[in-house]
């Protein structure tokens, strides 16, 4: 019984009729995922139809059709199954099946990379002025919630709480952290409304901080590539003997390039002065005390952090004499590890990316040449900081299948031309 | 290998590599790690004497509100069943990081020794803040050379401020009060002055739920964005206007502002003289109103548009009230304008926070 059960599996399993119908999936996932990204965005048609086991529901050109699909994930898996059982069932050690075994470790080299890189890979941005030094790269979509306290005359301890885990709306707790925090609320985009006198709304969110001053509305989450959400969250904090009380944790607060576009924005409408009161009463830091230390708080771009720093010496933008076509973008580093003792000059460039401690810097956004030190600004540089453990999957597939495909076709050649002689 | 073993091993990678997503995570930083601002990073202002927030509490029985002196913001004096007395004092200074420094003074004056850390220290609540008490009692005899001496310190650390709140008396009377010291404390809650800070909207912002503006019927209100108080467009026939309302605790001056307006129309700065031609004033119920009234070009649009604006002093607050768009329009919604500005129900300043 077991064993007729498990022959049939084997059977399934190893067909290629699997494999046809699969990879149909597969073009169909494509076109429809393809479609939904000019009303999902990027982002959420990869989330919705690629990085998902089942595909419930199709939306196509703002119609929706109820429809079951097998996400990536699944069709991925059940490819990979497909063709690792078909490559053990159907194994000869023979010198003329050398290439096709080769070309099908390569495929299935090309499978389990992508798969890595899906789960592993993380890309951040590292965003810093001449001078600047920094030993974090930040996340352009994920968020989040920090707490810092002393934790010796030198180093902080930091505690930090994903934006996946404020979207659960519970209670958190943590053995760093003397109190737990409730999430009240998490807005994934939102925009800040000062609380001037007469205004058409309610009380203060909350009862500290910047709520005092500022009221927060959640916004519909943004899909195209251009805007960010900006998250905002409601936090109850609750020590041994109760609650210590309510704040408002806002991206808004801690984004350098949205809290310069507000205060212009005020600027022009109050003057200088106020604006940079405003921002100032939006900036300043949150915090809470507990068993006699201080909890600094804020909600802020999630942070890889390196044991070693870069600091920008130099930002170089070139254009091409007499136009606006950029010719160069160039970025002078200084890398320093205490751990290594390592103390050098590195240039990044584009295409020319710093390989170091399994990450890779890329020159991402630049804010330098004439027009920048006309404008009186500090030049500033943003490198794109790539994480992949799979990064060399995808050459020694393509490799493997090259070196098989070869291999197998100078079988049947050697053999056509020995026949003919 | 068989199949199935292949199939398992394969299965349990992944499900490896799926599990490998922290929710929370902890570090050990180096301070100067993220300490370090850009240096286009906007520094918060440091708290000047009228953004310090004011102080609400209740105060216990026998316990008697007096004139603040020196460095004080609020005394009391405290009066016992047998004449006892023991003086109270709320002390705001810039925070330092080194207030047991300050709490050593105290000490010393008690004749005890320094204190290294803040670990003497005992939790208590200031309102909804978490602070610091050190209860410190003489062992000399240091009253008039009959009874010992104590002092009740609690330490608030709010923004850039710390707070001392600090009761000193006779050792067993202090000792005594100690419970109401601490009711006190728990009582107190601070409220921003109105003038440096934006004040909070105040409770009494509408009356039997209509709006504090009486709003003429062809106006919308919309979202008025981040920084104003309210918006309205006026459409008519293919033109429109838009109502803007903001309010500033700042009094930048009438040219300054006029000028702003001037600028949105594309008109060069003028000083005041040459623009009283187009100021005139208004009556508002207590006081009066400043008009201006300039037609130019919306430098957004590069359409031709007439501004009629009005400058509300009230409660220490200023008030813009702005009417923007096609001249047409503008013209026949000036007066409708006029009266709606007149229909405001400002808070009162004793409301205002």
């Amino acid at each position: 019984m077991l064993a007729t059960l498990l022959k049939k599996l084997v059977k399934i399993f190893t067909s290629l009729r699997l494999t046809v119908i699969l990879l149909t999936f597969a073009i169909v996932l494509v076109f429809i995922g393809t479609l939904a990204q000019v009303d999902e965005g990027l982002y959420q048609a990869q989330a919705r139809y690629f990085r998902q086991w089942i595909v419930l529901g199709l939306d196509v050109f703002g119609r929706k059709i109820p429809v079951i699909l097998p996400g990536g994930y699944l069709i991925g898996t059940l490819l990979l199954i497909n063709l690792l059982a078909a490559h053990i069932y159907r194994f000869q050690l023979s010198v003329k099946k050398i290439g096709i075994q080769l070309t099908h470790a390569g495929v299935i080299l090309l499978l389990v990379g992508q798969l890595v890189t899906d789960m592993m890979a993380r890309e951040t941005q590292m965003h810093f002025v001449e001078g600047e030094t920094k030993s974090y790269s930040e996340s352009p979509r994920n968020y989040e919630l920090i707490f810092t306290t002393e934790d010796g005359a030198n180093s902080d301890l930091e505690v930090a709480i994903s934006d996946k885990l404020l979207a659960r709306d519970g209670e958190i707790e943590n053995t760093n952290l003397p109190f737990s925090i409730r999430v009240k609320s998490f807005w994934k985009n939102s925009e800040p409304q000062f609380r001037a006198p007469m205004m058409q709304n309610g009380p203060p969110l909350a009862t500290n901080g910047v709520a005092a001053n500022f009221d927060f509305h959640p916004l519909a989450e943004t899909k195209t590539m251009d805007d960010k959400n900006v998250p905002t969250a409601e936090i109850e904090i609750i020590g041994a003997n109760g609650s210590l009380g309510d704040w408002i944790v806002s991206d808004w607060t801690t984004d350098d390039s949205m809290i310069e576009a507000l205060r212009q924005d005020y600027a022009s409408q109050l003057g200088a002065q106020m604006a940079q009161k405003i921002i100032g009463d939006l900036t300043q830091p949150q915090f809470v005390s507990a068993n006699g230390r201080k909890y600094t708080f804020a909600l802020q771009p999630e942070r890889m952090r390196f044991p070693f720093s870069l600091t920008l010496l130099k930002a170089t933008h070139t254009i091409y004499e007499g136009t606006d076509i950029p010719k160069d973008f160039r970025s002078r580093v200084q890398l320093q590890n205490p751990r290594t003792g390592e103390n050098r000059e590195v240039e990044i460039s584009m295409n020319h990316p710093l390989r170091y401690d399994g990450l890779t810097f890329y020159q991402y956004q630049m804010s330098a040449g004439e027009a920048v030190e006309q404008a009186g600004q500090t030049p500033s540089s943003v490198l794109q900081v790539v994480r992949n453990p799979a990064w060399l999957t995808p050459y020694l597939g393509c490799a493997l299948v090259a070196a098989g495909l070869v291999t197998q076709f100078m079988f049947h050649l050697v053999g056509f031309i020995s026949k003919r002689k | 290998m068989s199949f199935r073993n292949a199939t398992i091993l394969t299965l349990a990678a992944f499900a490896l590599i799926g599990c490998n997503r922290d929710d929370v995570k902890v570090y050990h930083v180096a301070k100067d790690d993220s300490a370090a601002p850009p240096q286009n990073q906007i520094v918060a202002p440091v708290p000047t004497e009228n953004s310090q927030p004011q102080l609400q509490f209740k105060l216990p029985g026998g316990w008697q509100e007096i004139a603040p002196s020196q460095m004080r913001v609020a005394s009391f004096t405290v009066t016992g069943t047998n004449g006892e007395t023991a003086d109270v004092g709320v002390i705001p200074l810039p925070s330092t990081g080194q207030e047991i420094q300050l709490v050593n003074m105290w000490r010393q004056q008690m004749e005890l020794p320094a204190l290294t850390n803040e670990t003497a220290a005992e939790t208590i609540s200031v309102g909804n803040d978490s602070a610091k008490l050190f209860d410190i009692a003489s062992d000399a005899l240091l009253i008039d050379g009959k009874s010992r001496a104590r002092i009740l310190v609690a330490m608030l650390t709010r923004g850039e401020m710390s707070w001392f709140f600090k009761m000193t008396g006779d050792d067993s009377f202090v000792a005594a009060q100690k419970p109401n010291f601490l009711q006190f404390l728990k009582s107190i809650s601070f409220v921003q002055n109105a003038p440096a800070q934006i004040a909070a909207a105040p409770a009494a912002q509408s009356e039997g739920g209509k709006s504090i503006w009486a709003v003429p019927p062809d106006w919308k209100q919309i979202d008025p964005g981040a920084m104003l108080s309210a918006k309205f467009s006026i459409t008519s026939g293919d033109g429109s206007a838009e109502v803007n309302i903001l309010s500033s605790g700042m009094d930048s001056g009438l040219a300054a502002n006029v000028n702003r307006w001037r600028g949105q129309l594309g008109l060069p700065t003028a000083d005041e003289t040459d623009f009283s031609k187009s100021i005139s004033t208004f009556d508002i119920p207590n006081g009066h109103a400043t008009l201006v009234d300039f037609n130019g070009t919306d430098s957004k649009t590069g359409k031709p548009a007439r501004l009629v604006g009005a400058i509300v002093p009230q409660n220490g607050q200023t008030w813009f009230y702005k009417l923007m768009g096609d001249d047409e329009i503008v013209a026949s919604q000036k007066d409708a304008f006029i009266k709606f500005i007149q229909s405001a129900k400002y808070p009162d300043a004793g409301n205002a926070p």
